[in-house]
Protein backbone atom coordinates (compact mmCIF):
# COMPACT_ATOMS: atom_id res chain seq x y z
CA UNK A 1 0.00 0.00 0.00
CA UNK A 2 1.00 3.63 -0.26
CA UNK A 3 2.98 5.33 2.45
CA UNK A 4 0.25 5.40 5.07
CA UNK A 5 1.73 7.16 8.05
CA UNK A 6 1.04 5.09 11.11
CA UNK A 7 -1.30 7.07 13.25
CA UNK A 8 -1.08 5.96 16.84
CA UNK A 9 -4.34 6.85 18.47
CA UNK A 10 -3.48 7.69 22.02
CA UNK A 11 -5.67 6.27 24.74
CA UNK A 12 -4.24 8.42 27.49
CA UNK A 13 -5.35 11.66 25.85
CA UNK A 14 -8.91 10.33 25.72
CA UNK A 15 -10.34 12.01 28.75
CA UNK A 16 -13.47 10.65 30.33
CA UNK A 17 -15.53 13.68 29.32
CA UNK A 18 -14.50 13.18 25.71
CA UNK A 19 -15.45 9.57 25.77
CA UNK A 20 -18.87 10.03 27.33
CA UNK A 21 -20.14 13.49 26.41
CA UNK A 22 -19.22 13.42 22.75
CA UNK A 23 -20.58 9.95 22.25
CA UNK A 24 -22.95 10.84 19.44
CA UNK A 25 -20.88 12.85 16.97
CA UNK A 26 -17.40 11.46 17.62
CA UNK A 27 -16.22 8.44 15.67
CA UNK A 28 -15.08 6.00 18.34
CA UNK A 29 -13.82 2.48 18.08
CA UNK A 30 -13.05 -0.20 20.66
CA UNK A 31 -10.02 -2.33 19.83
CA UNK A 32 -11.44 -5.71 18.73
CA UNK A 33 -8.70 -7.60 20.52
CA UNK A 34 -8.27 -5.70 23.82
CA UNK A 35 -11.39 -3.48 24.07
CA UNK A 36 -9.52 -0.21 24.59
CA UNK A 37 -11.45 2.87 23.41
CA UNK A 38 -10.11 5.25 20.79
CA UNK A 39 -11.35 8.42 19.18
CA UNK A 40 -10.60 8.19 15.46
CA UNK A 41 -12.63 11.21 14.30
CA UNK A 42 -9.57 13.21 13.26
CA UNK A 43 -7.71 10.42 11.53
CA UNK A 44 -5.91 12.14 8.60
CA UNK A 45 -6.48 10.98 5.04
CA UNK A 46 -4.27 8.04 4.17
CA UNK A 47 -3.43 7.27 7.80
CA UNK A 48 -3.82 3.98 9.63
CA UNK A 49 -4.78 3.65 13.29
CA UNK A 50 -3.35 0.87 15.41
CA UNK A 51 -4.16 0.09 19.03
CA UNK A 52 -1.54 1.62 21.35
CA UNK A 53 -1.90 -1.20 23.90
CA UNK A 54 -1.91 -4.41 21.88
CA UNK A 55 -0.87 -3.18 18.44
CA UNK A 56 -3.96 -4.50 16.66
CA UNK A 57 -5.09 -2.80 13.45
CA UNK A 58 -8.09 -0.54 14.03
CA UNK A 59 -9.00 1.34 10.87
CA UNK A 60 -7.54 3.16 7.90
CA UNK A 61 -8.89 6.32 6.33
CA UNK A 62 -8.58 6.60 2.56
CA UNK A 63 -10.79 9.13 0.83
CA UNK A 64 -10.84 7.21 -2.46
CA UNK A 65 -11.14 3.76 -0.89
CA UNK A 66 -14.59 2.96 -2.31
CA UNK A 67 -13.57 3.94 -5.84
CA UNK A 68 -10.54 1.66 -5.52
CA UNK A 69 -12.77 -1.18 -4.33
CA UNK A 70 -15.18 -0.64 -7.22
CA UNK A 71 -12.48 -0.77 -9.88
CA UNK A 72 -10.71 -3.75 -8.31
CA UNK A 73 -14.01 -5.66 -8.05
CA UNK A 74 -15.02 -5.04 -11.67
CA UNK A 75 -11.62 -6.21 -12.91
CA UNK A 76 -11.71 -9.17 -10.52
CA UNK A 77 -15.13 -10.31 -11.80
CA UNK A 78 -13.96 -10.21 -15.41
CA UNK A 79 -10.89 -12.25 -14.47
CA UNK A 80 -12.99 -14.76 -12.54
CA UNK A 81 -15.30 -15.25 -15.54
CA UNK A 82 -12.28 -15.84 -17.78
CA UNK A 83 -10.79 -18.21 -15.21
CA UNK A 84 -13.91 -20.35 -15.19
CA UNK A 85 -14.36 -20.51 -18.96
CA UNK A 86 -10.91 -21.40 -20.24
CA UNK A 87 -8.55 -24.36 -19.63
CA UNK A 88 -6.56 -24.07 -16.43
CA UNK A 89 -3.78 -26.56 -17.05
CA UNK A 90 -2.98 -29.29 -19.52
CA UNK A 91 -1.26 -32.50 -18.53
CA UNK A 92 0.32 -34.75 -21.14
CA UNK A 93 2.31 -37.92 -20.86
CA UNK A 94 3.21 -40.64 -23.34
CA UNK A 95 1.07 -39.16 -26.08
CA UNK A 96 -2.01 -38.92 -23.88
CA UNK A 97 -3.29 -35.66 -22.58
CA UNK A 98 -5.88 -34.27 -20.23
CA UNK A 99 -7.09 -30.70 -19.94
CA UNK A 100 -8.47 -29.39 -16.70
CA UNK A 101 -10.72 -26.41 -16.09
CA UNK A 102 -11.39 -24.73 -12.77
CA UNK A 103 -14.94 -26.10 -12.32
CA UNK A 104 -13.53 -29.56 -13.05
CA UNK A 105 -11.49 -29.55 -9.83
CA UNK A 106 -14.86 -29.53 -8.11
CA UNK A 107 -16.65 -31.92 -10.49
CA UNK A 108 -13.94 -34.58 -10.26
CA UNK A 109 -14.17 -34.64 -6.46
CA UNK A 110 -17.93 -35.05 -6.82
CA UNK A 111 -17.46 -37.90 -9.31
CA UNK A 112 -15.09 -39.61 -6.91
CA UNK A 113 -17.87 -39.94 -4.33
CA UNK A 114 -16.67 -37.01 -2.27
CA UNK A 115 -19.62 -34.61 -2.52
CA UNK A 116 -18.82 -32.86 0.76
CA UNK A 117 -15.24 -32.21 -0.19
CA UNK A 118 -16.46 -30.95 -3.58
CA UNK A 119 -18.84 -28.52 -1.86
CA UNK A 120 -16.11 -27.32 0.53
CA UNK A 121 -13.57 -26.74 -2.25
CA UNK A 122 -16.17 -25.07 -4.52
CA UNK A 123 -17.21 -22.73 -1.69
CA UNK A 124 -13.70 -21.68 -0.74
CA UNK A 125 -12.25 -21.09 -4.20
CA UNK A 126 -15.22 -20.05 -6.35
CA UNK A 127 -18.57 -19.44 -4.66
CA UNK A 128 -17.53 -17.39 -1.61
CA UNK A 129 -14.96 -15.30 -3.53
CA UNK A 130 -17.54 -14.61 -6.27
CA UNK A 131 -20.29 -13.70 -3.79
CA UNK A 132 -17.92 -11.49 -1.76
CA UNK A 133 -16.67 -9.71 -4.90
CA UNK A 134 -20.20 -9.02 -6.14
CA UNK A 135 -21.30 -7.81 -2.69
CA UNK A 136 -18.20 -5.59 -2.33
CA UNK A 137 -18.89 -4.13 -5.79
CA UNK A 138 -22.53 -3.32 -5.00
CA UNK A 139 -21.56 -1.96 -1.57
CA UNK A 140 -18.80 0.29 -2.88
CA UNK A 141 -20.92 1.63 -5.75
CA UNK A 142 -23.85 2.33 -3.42
CA UNK A 143 -21.59 4.11 -0.94
CA UNK A 144 -19.79 6.25 -3.55
CA UNK A 145 -23.13 7.33 -5.00
CA UNK A 146 -24.44 8.12 -1.50
CA UNK A 147 -27.49 5.88 -1.80
CA UNK A 148 -29.04 4.21 1.20
CA UNK A 149 -31.28 1.31 0.16
CA UNK A 150 -32.94 -0.75 2.89
CA UNK A 151 -30.80 -3.82 2.16
CA UNK A 152 -27.51 -2.01 2.65
CA UNK A 153 -27.06 -3.23 6.25
CA UNK A 154 -27.70 -6.81 5.26
CA UNK A 155 -25.19 -6.46 2.42
CA UNK A 156 -22.59 -5.00 4.78
CA UNK A 157 -22.83 -7.82 7.28
CA UNK A 158 -22.71 -10.42 4.49
CA UNK A 159 -19.48 -8.95 3.12
CA UNK A 160 -17.67 -8.75 6.45
CA UNK A 161 -18.95 -12.15 7.57
CA UNK A 162 -17.85 -14.01 4.44
CA UNK A 163 -14.53 -12.25 3.85
CA UNK A 164 -12.58 -14.52 6.21
CA UNK A 165 -13.80 -17.61 4.41
CA UNK A 166 -12.43 -16.92 0.98
CA UNK A 167 -9.29 -18.89 0.19
CA UNK A 168 -8.26 -17.68 -3.25
CA UNK A 169 -4.64 -17.00 -2.29
CA UNK A 170 -4.35 -20.35 -0.50
CA UNK A 171 -5.68 -22.13 -3.58
CA UNK A 172 -3.17 -20.34 -5.76
CA UNK A 173 -0.26 -21.52 -3.62
CA UNK A 174 -1.83 -25.00 -3.84
CA UNK A 175 -1.72 -24.73 -7.63
CA UNK A 176 1.97 -23.84 -7.53
CA UNK A 177 2.73 -26.73 -5.19
CA UNK A 178 0.91 -29.24 -7.38
CA UNK A 179 2.72 -27.90 -10.45
CA UNK A 180 6.09 -28.67 -8.92
CA UNK A 181 4.82 -31.99 -7.60
CA UNK A 182 3.99 -33.36 -11.06
CA UNK A 183 6.40 -31.35 -13.19
CA UNK A 184 8.79 -34.28 -13.34
CA UNK A 185 6.05 -36.76 -14.17
CA UNK A 186 4.78 -35.18 -17.35
CA UNK A 187 4.57 -32.05 -19.47
CA UNK A 188 2.39 -29.33 -18.01
CA UNK A 189 1.01 -26.48 -20.09
CA UNK A 190 -0.49 -23.50 -18.29
CA UNK A 191 -3.77 -22.26 -19.75
CA UNK A 192 -5.40 -18.82 -20.01
CA UNK A 193 -7.43 -19.56 -16.92
CA UNK A 194 -4.29 -20.00 -14.81
CA UNK A 195 -3.17 -16.43 -15.49
CA UNK A 196 -6.71 -15.11 -15.11
CA UNK A 197 -7.01 -16.74 -11.68
CA UNK A 198 -3.62 -15.29 -10.70
CA UNK A 199 -4.89 -11.82 -11.65
CA UNK A 200 -8.14 -12.49 -9.81
CA UNK A 201 -6.19 -13.39 -6.65
CA UNK A 202 -4.29 -10.08 -6.76
CA UNK A 203 -7.37 -7.95 -7.55
CA UNK A 204 -9.51 -9.67 -4.93
CA UNK A 205 -6.86 -9.10 -2.25
CA UNK A 206 -6.62 -5.47 -3.33
CA UNK A 207 -10.38 -4.99 -2.99
CA UNK A 208 -10.50 -6.68 0.43
CA UNK A 209 -7.62 -4.63 1.85
CA UNK A 210 -9.11 -1.36 0.59
CA UNK A 211 -12.56 -1.97 2.02
CA UNK A 212 -12.19 -0.83 5.62
CA UNK A 213 -14.78 -2.33 7.95
CA UNK A 214 -15.05 0.61 10.35
CA UNK A 215 -15.15 3.33 7.67
CA UNK A 216 -17.71 1.40 5.61
CA UNK A 217 -20.06 1.07 8.56
CA UNK A 218 -19.62 4.72 9.54
CA UNK A 219 -20.68 5.67 6.02
CA UNK A 220 -23.60 3.21 5.95
CA UNK A 221 -24.84 4.71 9.22
CA UNK A 222 -24.37 8.28 8.05
CA UNK A 223 -26.33 7.60 4.86
CA UNK A 224 -29.13 5.85 6.75
CA UNK A 225 -29.48 8.83 9.08
CA UNK A 226 -30.01 11.31 6.22
CA UNK B 1 -1.64 2.69 31.09
CA UNK B 2 -3.10 4.12 34.29
CA UNK B 3 -6.14 5.86 32.82
CA UNK B 4 -6.62 3.59 29.81
CA UNK B 5 -10.32 3.06 29.24
CA UNK B 6 -11.96 0.06 27.75
CA UNK B 7 -15.39 -0.04 26.21
CA UNK B 8 -16.56 -2.44 28.90
CA UNK B 9 -15.58 -0.03 31.68
CA UNK B 10 -17.88 2.56 30.08
CA UNK B 11 -20.77 0.06 29.85
CA UNK B 12 -20.33 -0.08 26.11
CA UNK B 13 -20.15 -3.12 23.87
CA UNK B 14 -18.47 -3.26 20.51
CA UNK B 15 -20.53 -4.98 17.81
CA UNK B 16 -18.47 -7.84 16.41
CA UNK B 17 -19.85 -7.32 12.91
CA UNK B 18 -19.78 -3.54 12.43
CA UNK B 19 -17.64 -2.34 15.40
CA UNK B 20 -20.45 -0.02 16.53
CA UNK B 21 -20.22 0.99 20.19
CA UNK B 22 -23.56 0.57 21.88
CA UNK B 23 -24.94 0.47 25.40
CA UNK B 24 -24.23 -2.94 26.93
CA UNK B 25 -27.91 -3.41 27.79
CA UNK B 26 -28.98 -3.66 24.14
CA UNK B 27 -29.45 -7.12 22.66
CA UNK B 28 -29.22 -6.18 19.01
CA UNK B 29 -26.93 -3.78 17.24
CA UNK B 30 -28.91 -0.72 16.07
CA UNK B 31 -26.58 -0.33 13.09
CA UNK B 32 -26.28 -3.78 11.54
CA UNK B 33 -28.92 -5.75 13.44
CA UNK B 34 -26.67 -8.56 14.66
CA UNK B 35 -26.91 -9.99 18.18
CA UNK B 36 -24.87 -8.07 20.74
CA UNK B 37 -22.64 -9.50 23.45
CA UNK B 38 -20.21 -7.69 25.70
CA UNK B 39 -17.83 -10.59 25.12
CA UNK B 40 -18.36 -13.47 22.71
CA UNK B 41 -20.77 -15.77 24.57
CA UNK B 42 -19.33 -18.89 26.25
CA UNK B 43 -16.12 -18.16 24.39
CA UNK B 44 -13.86 -20.54 26.33
CA UNK B 45 -16.29 -23.49 26.35
CA UNK B 46 -17.09 -23.16 22.66
CA UNK B 47 -13.45 -22.76 21.66
CA UNK B 48 -12.40 -25.76 23.75
CA UNK B 49 -15.22 -27.94 22.37
CA UNK B 50 -14.22 -27.03 18.81
CA UNK B 51 -10.54 -27.62 19.59
CA UNK B 52 -11.30 -31.12 20.91
CA UNK B 53 -13.37 -31.81 17.77
CA UNK B 54 -10.57 -30.81 15.46
CA UNK B 55 -8.02 -32.75 17.51
CA UNK B 56 -10.15 -35.87 17.02
CA UNK B 57 -10.48 -35.17 13.28
CA UNK B 58 -6.73 -34.66 13.10
CA UNK B 59 -6.15 -38.37 13.81
CA UNK B 60 -7.88 -39.82 10.69
CA UNK B 61 -6.52 -36.90 8.68
CA UNK B 62 -3.00 -38.14 9.36
CA UNK B 63 -3.48 -41.92 9.50
CA UNK B 64 -5.73 -42.48 6.47
CA UNK B 65 -4.55 -41.91 2.89
CA UNK B 66 -5.17 -38.43 1.53
CA UNK B 67 -4.76 -39.53 -2.10
CA UNK B 68 -4.63 -42.79 -4.09
CA UNK B 69 -2.39 -43.22 -7.10
CA UNK B 70 -3.61 -45.80 -9.64
CA UNK B 71 -0.71 -46.59 -11.90
CA UNK B 72 -1.52 -49.30 -14.50
CA UNK B 73 -2.99 -52.03 -12.28
CA UNK B 74 -1.40 -50.90 -9.01
CA UNK B 75 -3.23 -48.75 -6.52
CA UNK B 76 -1.31 -47.09 -3.72
CA UNK B 77 -2.58 -44.73 -1.04
CA UNK B 78 -0.40 -42.02 0.44
CA UNK B 79 -0.80 -40.23 3.73
CA UNK B 80 0.23 -36.62 4.36
CA UNK B 81 3.56 -37.62 5.90
CA UNK B 82 4.02 -40.26 3.18
CA UNK B 83 3.70 -37.51 0.58
CA UNK B 84 6.30 -35.40 2.34
CA UNK B 85 8.74 -38.35 2.55
CA UNK B 86 8.16 -39.12 -1.14
CA UNK B 87 8.90 -35.52 -2.12
CA UNK B 88 12.14 -35.58 -0.10
CA UNK B 89 13.15 -38.81 -1.88
CA UNK B 90 12.38 -37.18 -5.24
CA UNK B 91 14.65 -34.31 -4.26
CA UNK B 92 12.02 -31.54 -4.10
CA UNK B 93 13.07 -30.31 -0.68
CA UNK B 94 11.40 -26.84 -0.93
CA UNK B 95 8.01 -28.32 -1.87
CA UNK B 96 8.38 -30.98 0.81
CA UNK B 97 9.04 -28.15 3.24
CA UNK B 98 5.94 -26.19 2.12
CA UNK B 99 3.69 -29.25 2.45
CA UNK B 100 5.26 -30.17 5.78
CA UNK B 101 4.84 -26.66 7.18
CA UNK B 102 1.32 -26.14 5.84
CA UNK B 103 -0.12 -29.58 6.56
CA UNK B 104 1.76 -30.84 9.61
CA UNK B 105 3.43 -27.97 11.43
CA UNK B 106 0.74 -25.27 11.06
CA UNK B 107 -2.33 -27.32 12.13
CA UNK B 108 -0.61 -28.93 15.10
CA UNK B 109 1.05 -25.65 16.15
CA UNK B 110 -2.29 -23.89 15.80
CA UNK B 111 -4.08 -26.46 17.95
CA UNK B 112 -1.40 -26.24 20.63
CA UNK B 113 -1.37 -22.43 20.58
CA UNK B 114 -5.15 -22.29 20.95
CA UNK B 115 -5.10 -24.81 23.82
CA UNK B 116 -2.37 -22.73 25.45
CA UNK B 117 -4.37 -19.49 25.08
CA UNK B 118 -7.51 -21.11 26.53
CA UNK B 119 -5.45 -22.50 29.39
CA UNK B 120 -3.88 -19.13 30.25
CA UNK B 121 -7.29 -17.44 30.24
CA UNK B 122 -8.83 -20.19 32.39
CA UNK B 123 -5.94 -19.97 34.85
CA UNK B 124 -6.41 -16.24 35.33
CA UNK B 125 -4.24 -14.89 32.53
CA UNK B 126 -0.62 -15.98 32.78
CA UNK B 127 2.12 -14.28 30.84
CA UNK B 128 2.23 -11.09 28.78
CA UNK B 129 -1.11 -9.93 27.33
CA UNK B 130 0.53 -8.36 24.33
CA UNK B 131 2.53 -11.46 23.45
CA UNK B 132 -0.52 -13.67 23.72
CA UNK B 133 -2.54 -11.27 21.56
CA UNK B 134 0.17 -11.54 18.91
CA UNK B 135 0.03 -15.32 19.28
CA UNK B 136 -3.74 -15.22 18.76
CA UNK B 137 -3.39 -13.05 15.68
CA UNK B 138 -0.86 -15.51 14.27
CA UNK B 139 -3.27 -18.44 14.78
CA UNK B 140 -6.01 -16.43 13.11
CA UNK B 141 -3.80 -15.63 10.14
CA UNK B 142 -2.25 -19.03 9.49
CA UNK B 143 -5.47 -20.99 9.91
CA UNK B 144 -6.62 -21.16 6.32
CA UNK B 145 -3.18 -21.88 4.88
CA UNK B 146 -3.46 -25.50 5.97
CA UNK B 147 -6.01 -25.99 3.18
CA UNK B 148 -3.12 -26.09 0.68
CA UNK B 149 -2.87 -29.87 0.82
CA UNK B 150 -6.61 -30.35 0.25
CA UNK B 151 -6.43 -28.03 -2.78
CA UNK B 152 -3.39 -29.88 -4.10
CA UNK B 153 -5.42 -33.11 -3.96
CA UNK B 154 -8.36 -31.45 -5.75
CA UNK B 155 -6.11 -30.11 -8.51
CA UNK B 156 -4.16 -33.34 -9.04
CA UNK B 157 -7.34 -35.43 -9.13
CA UNK B 158 -8.80 -33.22 -11.85
CA UNK B 159 -5.57 -32.81 -13.79
CA UNK B 160 -4.00 -36.26 -13.75
CA UNK B 161 -6.66 -38.43 -15.27
CA UNK B 162 -5.27 -40.76 -17.93
CA UNK B 163 -7.61 -43.74 -17.72
CA UNK B 164 -5.80 -47.03 -17.23
CA UNK B 165 -2.36 -45.42 -17.09
CA UNK B 166 -2.25 -42.90 -14.30
CA UNK B 167 -5.21 -41.77 -12.22
CA UNK B 168 -5.23 -39.87 -8.92
CA UNK B 169 -8.20 -40.36 -6.58
CA UNK B 170 -9.00 -38.41 -3.40
CA UNK B 171 -8.80 -40.19 -0.04
CA UNK B 172 -10.98 -39.86 3.07
CA UNK B 173 -8.19 -38.02 4.89
CA UNK B 174 -8.69 -35.04 2.55
CA UNK B 175 -12.22 -34.58 3.91
CA UNK B 176 -11.06 -35.10 7.50
CA UNK B 177 -8.27 -32.60 6.94
CA UNK B 178 -10.63 -29.99 5.47
CA UNK B 179 -12.73 -30.59 8.60
CA UNK B 180 -9.73 -29.91 10.85
CA UNK B 181 -9.04 -26.61 9.07
CA UNK B 182 -12.67 -25.44 9.13
CA UNK B 183 -13.25 -26.39 12.77
CA UNK B 184 -10.03 -24.73 13.97
CA UNK B 185 -10.96 -21.59 12.01
CA UNK B 186 -14.34 -21.51 13.79
CA UNK B 187 -12.51 -22.15 17.09
CA UNK B 188 -10.23 -19.16 16.47
CA UNK B 189 -13.28 -17.05 15.61
CA UNK B 190 -15.14 -18.03 18.78
CA UNK B 191 -12.15 -17.25 21.00
CA UNK B 192 -12.41 -13.75 22.44
CA UNK B 193 -8.95 -12.14 22.79
CA UNK B 194 -10.43 -9.42 24.99
CA UNK B 195 -10.76 -12.02 27.76
CA UNK B 196 -6.97 -11.90 28.01
CA UNK B 197 -7.10 -8.18 28.82
CA UNK B 198 -10.08 -8.19 31.15
CA UNK B 199 -8.08 -9.35 34.17
CA UNK B 200 -5.63 -6.51 33.64
CA UNK B 201 -8.59 -4.17 33.98
CA UNK B 202 -9.68 -5.74 37.26
CA UNK B 203 -6.13 -5.62 38.61
CA UNK B 204 -5.74 -1.89 37.92
CA UNK B 205 -9.14 -1.20 39.44
CA UNK B 206 -8.13 -3.05 42.59
CA UNK B 207 -5.01 -0.99 43.06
Amino acid sequence: MTQAASFQADADTNSLSDAVAGSTDRARIACPSCDLLFDVTDLPDGATANCSRCGNFLTTNKSDAFERVTSACIAALVMLAVACAFPFMQFSRAGLENTMTLPQTVMELWNNNMPWLAIIVASFILIIPAVVTICMLVLSITLTRNHSPSWLRQLGSTVFHLQNWSMVEVFFVGVLVSLVKIAKMATIVLGTSFWAYAAFTVLFTLAVTNLDKFQSWQKIEALAAE
Amino acid sequence: MSNARTAASQDLSSCHICLKLVNSELHHCPRCGSAMHKRKSDSLQRTLALLVTSTILYIPANILPIMYTDQLSNSAGSTIMGGVVLLIKLGSIPIAAIIFIASVLVPSAKLMMMYYLCWTVARGNLGSERQRTVLYRVTEFIGKWSMIDVFVVAILVALVHLSGILVFRPGVAALAFAGVVIVTMIAAESFDPRLMWDNLEEETEDE
